[in-house]
């Protein structure tokens, strides 16, 4: 079993990576992809805490990343819906080009 | 952990039980006997059996003696969270009266339910305590919101504002679980309670300030204070009026009482201290940036707007910030739950409120007119009922005595005092007064063209729809009855707080 700070700094990598591409990617769908990214390293974290806790019996940190995983679906259900909405009006999925609402 | 048998699990949750049914009966009624009705009527339908869910829901919370904690604290009913879910669900009731006469969708039975949805995922935000059902609810509500905002078929920019709205969502989403993960890596505990019990031990080291900040960016983001604010203004704009004032206020009730649980059971002991020259680390150094930024930007950036609903979206931000001072006092104070009691209350009148000013909004709106500020010049002559409900909202607002505003104002503000340590947070209370000086310069502006100004020469009187304007009157009746008498709402919440924390 690989030590526990291994796995941390594996979903802090993760988690980096993701938010660096959603500040940086102008891509609707890559943006979704690093909401993506960073949700499962917090639910890496989970079940790494759960493996190296002193009672694995409690099966809470398994409990919580199946939870995690259903919304993170439902999540990407509701994002690529609007993502299809925003590509339907404006033909492009490009974040730059949406954006009539300033202030 | 007691065990709990399914009949009382479905006593304990049954107000959520109702209001799921109604969700999918709304669904049901409207595809299978409604489908080639005209829409206003399919609409008056979906509106009802709505309404009659709300207050099935309402008086199953009412009820005596449903109390329990069940699963390690993943569902804790108690006084205090039916009385939160009663105020939830009035808000959702005065949000469907808002909308049965709109125009703004052809999906009516998806738009009705997905309103009742998101409230079932505030009413689970009001009663756990435990950090696995604490997300999942927040994510019920969030993104139940998410695609409400879309639903606006009047405004081409409805979709933007839903991605921008949910892009920000769901970034927060994966910081607040990030931060959780954290949290449960440091205590082995998914329970608040015991959460803070072994952060007492622990105390404040890097670990914990991580899952610490963490946490309030996603709680920041919930309740719109800055800096995870840039999603409230495009999507109060672009959201179906209605939804912009659910967002505004039940949305906001549920994650400032979840916010106050969180800070007053599980962060107990981290709280530090954001005192004149007193600062420790904690949260409340955090909590009082954020309060500050929030007052200065929100009330600021509202001065220049030109639009109602723009405008209301910054003082919101603005009234976060108020709100997160009247947290501060959960740091510091000996009696929590009085300080939680008056954050709930002044996020409830605020609620109430808002939804009134949205309202006002929306009815311009399907009168053919747009929610400028300049088009509501002369407003007072075209829609007198309309436009002194408007004027009693602004000023409460703005914290004008005798209205409710100014009670919730005043107990927020004392209790921020009085919490200390001394008179530690005077600072930011004299910010906080400051900034709401700032405020009536802008509501005033608006019923300045209401009441001033005369109006154009074309413009007629205004048919305000009879839906909208008995829930204008209704809201500005609570506004003045609770202005008057605050304890209507503060007395039983006080008392319900107290023997819960």
């Amino acid at each position: 079993m690989a030590p526990l700070h291994q796995y941390l700094l594996l979903s802090a990598l993760l988690f980096g990576i993701g938010l660096a591409g959603v500040l940086t990617r102008r891509n609707g769908l890559i943006t979704l992809m690093g909401i993506e990214l960073m949700l499962n390293a917090a639910n890496l974290n989970f079940i790494a805490f759960w493996r190296h806790s002193p009672n694995p019996e409690a099966i809470e940190g398994v409990l919580l990343t199946m939870f995690a995983i259903g919304v993170a679906a439902a999540e990407v259900a509701v994002g690529l819906a609007l993502v299809i909405a925003i590509y339907r009006r404006y033909r492009s999925v490009n974040l730059d080009e949406v954006d009539q609402l300033k202030g | 952990m007691a065990a709990v048998t399914y009949l009382e699990l479905l006593k304990l949750g049954g107000s959520e039980v109702l209001l799921v049914l109604a969700g999918l009966v709304v669904l049901l009624v409207d595809l299978a006997v409604m489908r080639d009705e005209p829409r206003q009527n399919r609409m008056l339908l979906a509106g009802a059996i709505s309404a009659v869910g709300c207050f099935a829901a309402g008086l199953w919370a009412l009820q005596d003696g449903i109390t329990g904690r069940a699963f390690a604290g993943m569902l804790v009913i108690d006084r205090a969270s039916q009385l939160v879910k009663v105020v939830l669900l009035m808000m959702t009731a005065a949000t469907v009266a808002l909308s049965v006469q709109g125009r703004f969708t052809r999906h009516v039975g998806e738009y009705f339910s997905l309103l009742l949805f998101s409230t079932v995922g505030m009413m689970l935000m009001v009663s756990t305590e435990n950090i696995l059902l604490l997300f999942v609810a927040l994510e019920i509500a969030s993104l139940s919101l998410y695609i409400l905002t879309a639903f606006n078929e009047e405004n081409p920019q409805a979709d933007e504002a839903a991605l921008k709205y949910f892009l920000f969502g769901g970034v927060a989403a994966a910081f607040l679980l990030f931060g959780l993960s954290v949290l449960y890596g440091l205590t082995g505990s998914l329970d608040l309670r015991e959460i803070g019990a072994v952060l007492g031990q622990r105390g404040v080291d890097a670990g914990v300030a991580v899952a610490v900040v963490l946490v309030l960016v996603g709680f920041g983001f919930k309740v719109a204070a800055v800096p995870f604010h840039l999603w409230a203004p495009d999507a109060y704009v672009g959201a179906p009026t209605p939804v912009a004032a659910l967002v505004a206020s039940g949305s906001k009730v549920a994650a400032f009482f979840l916010l106050g649980k969180v800070l007053s059971t599980g962060f107990a002991e981290v709280a530090g201290s954001a005192a004149w020259h007193g600062v420790l680390s904690g949260w409340a150094p955090v909590l009082a940036v954020m309060a500050c930024f929030s007052l200065l930007l929100g009330n600021l950036a509202a001065i220049a707007q030109k639009r109602l609903k723009r405008l209301l979206a910054y003082s919101a931000v603005g009234h976060a910030g108020y709100m997160l001072v009247g947290a501060m006092a959960l740091a510091g104070a000996t009696d929590r739950g009085r300080a939680l009691a008056m954050v709930v209350f002044y996020a409830a009148t605020y609620g109430f409120t808002t939804i009134g000013a949205f309202g006002v909004a929306a009815a311009m709106e399907r009168a053919g007119e747009s929610d400028r500020i300049d088009g509501f010049a002369g407003l007072s002559s075209r829609a007198p009922v309309m436009s002194f409900c408007l004027m009693i909202f602004l000023l409460s607002l703005a914290g004008i005595p005798p209205l409710v505003g100014f009670a919730g104002k005043f107990f927020l503000f004392g209790s921020a005092l009085a919490a200390g340590p001394g008179l530690g947070l005077v600072w930011l209370v004299g910010f906080a007064i400051a900034m709401s000086a700032v405020a009536l310069f802008y509501y005033l502006g608006v019923l300045k063209q209401a009441y001033v100004v005369p109006a154009g020469e074309r413009a007629g009187t205004l048919t305000v729809q009879v839906s909208v304007i008995l829930t204008l009157a209704v809201l500005t009746a609570v506004v003045l009855l609770l202005g008057l008498y605050p304890g209507l709402l503060l007395d039983p919440l006080t008392r319900a707080l107290a023997v819960g924390m």
